[in-house]
């Protein structure tokens, strides 16, 4: 997190210091459908930020094209500096310095908790084996479940797997971390510890992008919130000033609707 | 404070994502052509130092062979006997589909019956079948139970007058005086009066809620139909004889085809049983349960809720069942029965070149499975449920 | 005054049992005897064949035919020991698995105490031990019984050695070591059999069992590779693998079978001359890759995007996606499948037999009615029956566990 004495600029486009992320005019089209439509972000460096907004707003797309999960198909996005297009060498590297926690956790049931945090240094990295364990048990300190080392994944609960998940995202030692949604697919007792974790995250600066619908973190935690409808950037602000004063109508709406 | 327009840097061509996909899928192709090219090259080279012709010329010589059931001299040429084969192959199939559908599905429900003679005698069969080579059970019906266990003529036996079976074959009782083509015809006007009809008594079935009697309204249709045809074509019932060392009149099932279809349909009908099985058993059981809470009765649950469900999961994998008995029909060689592949086989015996001839059966097959295909794919898009 | 409930209650109850079951409607008291009265009858006769009637000497007396052809007989032993030693390597594979399986907390067996342990084993495999002592008894020398309790006593010792050592986690060279000598033993085993008798001239069961094995194995590479092109979104590649599976998918085996009889040799350079076996076994591979490449291909579908996606996002490139992600979870995914598509091979294997001449199990029992001693007497239905039964009851055992291991492997481990 940033030093709150800063003034942080409504937007979107602005920021103090070196942007990490550069989102130029960016455009993304699912055959006819539009899901992003001049998407224009800055995203510095240890910065958080947090986006929300109705479903099929486009969010999820948006941070998935910053890994390339999604192609973009007109405007530029950067990433340190690196220029995300059909280079493969770039697409590489971009996807190294970023980690992805998703939804549905994704850990690999057929690898042990260890294995799924370890696979990534030791094939990408080629870190080797013991550099590569301790690195994973450090992690899942870090994280409150190094007693899970050695089990399945399956044989977790949620929350504990999802904490995985960020554990191995955050082996590979990324620059910014991604967030999908990543509490929607817990039960309400479980996403306490997955937040925890996230707030520990911005607290040792790590710069994030989330995606959820937990507004309680974003009052907390975020520098700056991100508010998208139909595939738009509709308004941009601190937590203060968005949640108190919205401008935009689409925005009060829609925070009528779930506040 | 406005931007210009993106400029995106060209990755340089051997880093280009879209590149690499097409240099990477060209490669593959010119291995794979390479392979191809090699193995006709082998071919090619050899066949012509040993002196064997690699054209389809062979189809316009003569066969010099007969075929047992059919009129044919070995002066026709092969491509005459390919066309008798593929109709022996289509009519093995055909009657194998229909009569390992039937008893494929009667044995299916039997498995669940609540009769537990019924279920334990389904599940034997079912089981016991399901795990021999179709091989050894074509073997044992033409080996062991037509050569072995039917009698001589002269002790053939006599089924109600209707059926004599020796070893020679089975004589059934058949009509004549007709064709086939023209008694499926009026079949065919009957069936379509049936629809007709049933779409008429639903009509009325929804205007005023008096019972359909489709079933019987369509049948006594068709049965009128049939006996109207019978007689216009002037068709009259043979039954079969014994005459000596030959049986006369009735239709001769010769050994091989009834060895063959048996083996068939009893396999494929093992098959159909497990599937016919498991997508009743697939639907859900709370579908039943939702029928008796209407208060629809036992059979009436199965015609209207539960049979069609397990119908649309049964129509892929059953039509799956009917491509193998088409290709399982291709056994019938190793028995006599003069299938697309003895006529290939025997071909090739003569000193016709082997690989033209082969890979003519192979291609009527496939274009047979593709065609059945179809139709299955063309049943199963008609029955699917509508989705989101 | 007592009365006599208990019996009472006990006729009570079976009269009940067989209203519900056997009579409970007029058409259902038919079909009860109607049914009932021809299974009775063809139980009777059976029984009267398979004890009375039935001379089963043309099977005990052909029984090493039936089994491994003309080997011969001063090599015969070698059979025996490569049997003892596969089944020493098939036991210890199956102990490292159980191994791995405890040290995970996954074992249903630790669970189970000593009899439910050998109660579940006998359901499971109790027929095929019933057989293979059936066969033992039709032999007459004492050599087959050895061989037997050698090779049962080598299958578990190997799994208990397995079990113990897959429990404990080894050095990065000690598995590499590991794994290439268990890799290696079947070559080990297949080149002394060979050495001894060429295979070309491999036959009767051990034909069968050798052409289903090397057939499933041999055609793993090139089916993983259909199915990955099939998937492909690279036009070229999908179009290529499709022509190939349903070109191959809609031949009859036993055509491409004739054809590889009369054509093989002529596809390769003249030195290499392939013998019928390695004929048969050829079309097995390209024939079964299909297959496999269709089941392959609904296992890659079957492992959610969200792997691949994740995968990506670590930065893996799309070989090492494939490899170390989706493919593993893929073939796990579909092993009941898989398994199917061996019985099914299993059981296609006799078409060698009546295509190249080869003189497998089924063909060995035709032949053997033509022996001298048996012409003539119609002794070809012991022949058969022989021959299904074997052919039964190795099918049955493999399908029944199949369905088990889809029990487990979808029931989960949470």
């Amino acid at each position: 997190m940033t030093d709150s004495n800063q003034t942080v600029f409504a937007d979107a486009t602005q920021v103090h210091g070196d942007a990490v992320i550069e989102m130029d005019h960016v455009d993304k089209l699912f055959g006819a459908f539009q899901a992003l439509t001049d998407i224009n972000l800055k995203v510095a460096r240890q910065e958080v930020v947090v986006i929300i907004g109705p479903s099929g707003s486009g969010k999820s797309t948006l941070i998935r094209c910053i890994n390339r999960l999604e192609e973009h198909d007109a405007g530029r996005i950067l990433v340190d500096g690196i220029e995300l297009s059909e280079d493969v060498k770039n697409i590489q590297e971009i996807r190294r310095e970023t980690g992805m926690v998703f939804q549905s956790f994704n850990l690999f049931p057929h690898l042990t908790v260890i294995d799924n945090i370890t696979l990534a240094p030791r094939q990408v990295r080629r870190m080797p084996k013991k550099e590569a364990e301790a690195l994973a048990m450090e992690l899942l300190e870090r994280v409150r479940i190094p007693e899970q080392a050695k089990k399945y994944p399956l044989q977790l609960s949620g929350g504990q797997q999802q904490r995985v998940a960020i554990a191995r995202s955050l082996a590979m030692k990324p620059k910014v971390m991604l967030f999908d949604e990543p509490t929607s697919a817990l039960d309400p007792e479980m996403v306490g510890e997955v937040l925890d974790t996230m707030k520990d995250l911005a607290r040792e600066g790590m710069t994030m992008i989330v995606v959820t619908h937990e507004m309680g973190f974003a009052r907390e935690v975020a520098d700056r919130v991100v508010f998208m409808a139909d595939g738009q950037i509709v308004e941009v602000g601190t937590p203060d000033h968005f949640f108190q004063n919205p401008q935009e109508d689409r925005t009060k709406l829609f925070l009528s609707q779930i506040l | 404070m406005t931007t210009t327009p993106p400029q995106v840097a060209r990755p340089p061509l051997y880093r280009n994502v879209n590149v690499l996909k097409w240099v990477f899928q060209l490669v593959v192709f010119f291995i794979v052509l390479a392979i191809l090219f090699w193995l006709a090259n082998n071919y090619l080279t050899r066949s012509q130092d040993l002196g064997i012709p690699t054209s389809f010329d062979f189809l316009d010589q003569p066969t010099s062979f007969d075929i047992t059931g059919a009129d044919f001299s070995p002066a026709e040429p092969v491509r005459n006997a390919y066309l008798v084969g593929i109709g022996n192959t289509i009519r093995i199939s055909a009657v194998g589909i229909v009569f390992a559908t039937a008893l494929g599905i009667l044995v299916g429900i039997g498995r669940l019956s609540r009769n537990w003679v019924v279920n334990k005698l389904s599940t034997v069969f079912v089981e016991s079948l399901r795990n021999i080579p179709l091989l050894v059970i074509m073997t044992f019906c033409f080996l062991g139970i037509v050569l072995q266990l039917f009698p001589r003529i002269e002790e053939a036996w006599n089924l109600g007058g209707l059926v004599i079976v020796s070893n020679r074959g089975v004589s059934v009782t058949w009509f004549e005086g007709t064709t086939v083509a023209a008694l499926l015809g009026f079949l065919f006007l009957g069936v379509a009066g049936w629809w007709l009809i049933a779409r008429w008594r639903r009509g009325v079935f929804e205007r005023t809620g008096a019972p359909t009697r489709a079933g019987l309204l369509g049948s006594s249709f068709l049965i009128l139909v049939m006996v109207t045809g019978w007689f216009v074509l002037g068709a009259t019932v043979t039954t079969p004889e014994v005459a000596g060392r030959a049986v006369a009149g009735g239709i001769r099932v010769d050994p091989s085809y009834f060895a063959v279809l048996v083996a068939l349909v009893i396999y494929t009908a093992s098959h159909i049983a497990e599937i016919t099985r498991g997508s009743i058993q697939a639907v859900p059981k709370g579908q039943g349960e939702a029928g008796s809470a209407l208060a629809l009765s036992g059979s009436q649950r199965l015609w209207f809720v539960v049979l069609p469900q397990a119908m649309r999961i049964a129509i892929p994998p059953i039509g799956n069942q009917y491509l193998n008995l088409i290709k399982n029909s291709s056994l019938g060689a190793a028995f006599a029965y003069f299938d697309l592949t003895l006529v290939a086989q025997i071909t090739v015996g003569n000193g016709k070149p082997a690989v033209p001839a082969f890979v003519l059966a192979l291609v009527f097959y496939v274009v047979l499975s593709l065609i059945t295909s179809t139709f299955v794919n063309l049943a199963n898009r008609h029955f699917k449920l509508v989705e989101r | 005054m007592t009365i006599d409930t208990p019996t009472l209650t006990r006729g009570f109850v079976a009269r009940n049992w067989a209203r519900k079951h056997l009579f409970r409607t007029p058409l259902d008291a038919l079909l009860t005897v109607v049914f009932g009265g021809l299974s009775l009858y063809l139980i009777y006769r059976a029984f009267l064949f398979v004890f009375v009637n039935a001379r089963w000497e043309i099977i005990s007396s052909n029984l090493k035919l039936l089994m491994i052809g003309r080997w011969p007989n001063d090599h015969v032993l070698r059979v025996a020991l490569a049997i003892a030693v596969l089944a020493l390597w098939g036991g210890l594979i199956g102990g490292l698995i159980a191994g791995r399986q405890r040290a995970a907390g996954l074992s249903v067996a630790a669970g189970m105490s000593i009899s439910q342990r050998v109660s579940d084993l006998v359901r499971r495999f109790g027929l095929m031990i019933a057989t293979i002592v059936l066969l033992l008894l039709l032999t007459d020398t004492a050599g087959p019984w050895l061989m037997a309790i050698g090779a049962g006593a080598a299958g578990f010792a190997g799994y208990w050695m397995g079990r113990a050592v897959g429990a404990r986690t080894l050095g990065k060279w000690m598995t590499r070591l590991g794994m290439l000598v268990l890799a290696a033993v079947p070559i080990v085993v297949y080149w002394y059999m060979v050495s001894a008798h060429p295979l070309g001239e491999w036959e009767g069961f051990l034909f069968n069992m050798t052409a289903a094995t090397a057939g499933i194995i041999l055609c793993f590479p090139l089916g993983v590779l259909l199915a990955l092109g099939r998937r492909s979104k690279l036009p070229l590649l999908k179009w290529m693998s499709i022509a190939y599976i349903e070109f191959v998918r809609g031949s009859p085996l036993f055509v491409l079978l004739l054809l590889a009889n009369v054509s093989l040799e002529f596809f390769v350079p003249a030195s290499l001359a392939p013998s019928k076996p390695i004929r048969a076994v050829v079309t097995f591979t390209l024939f079964t890759a299909a297959y496999l490449a269709e089941i392959v291909r609904g296992g890659l579908q079957s492992v959610p995007r969200g792997q691949e996606e994740a995968a990506k996002s670590l930065g893996l490139s799309p070989t090492k996606q494939m490899f170390l992600i989706v493919l593993p979870q893929a073939l796990r995914n579909v092993i009941p499948a898989q398994i199917g598509q061996f019985i099914s091979l299993f059981k296609d294997t006799t078409l060698a037999g009546a295509a190249l001449g080869i003189l497998d199990l089924l063909a060995g029992a035709e032949a053997i009615t033509s022996q001298p001693d048996f012409v003539g007497q119609g002794l070809i239905i012991e022949s058969l029956v022989f021959v299904a039964f074997l052919f039964w009851v190795g099918s049955f055992t493999m399908s029944r566990e199949s369905q088990r291991l889809e029990k487990r492997l979808g029931v989960g481990v949470r």
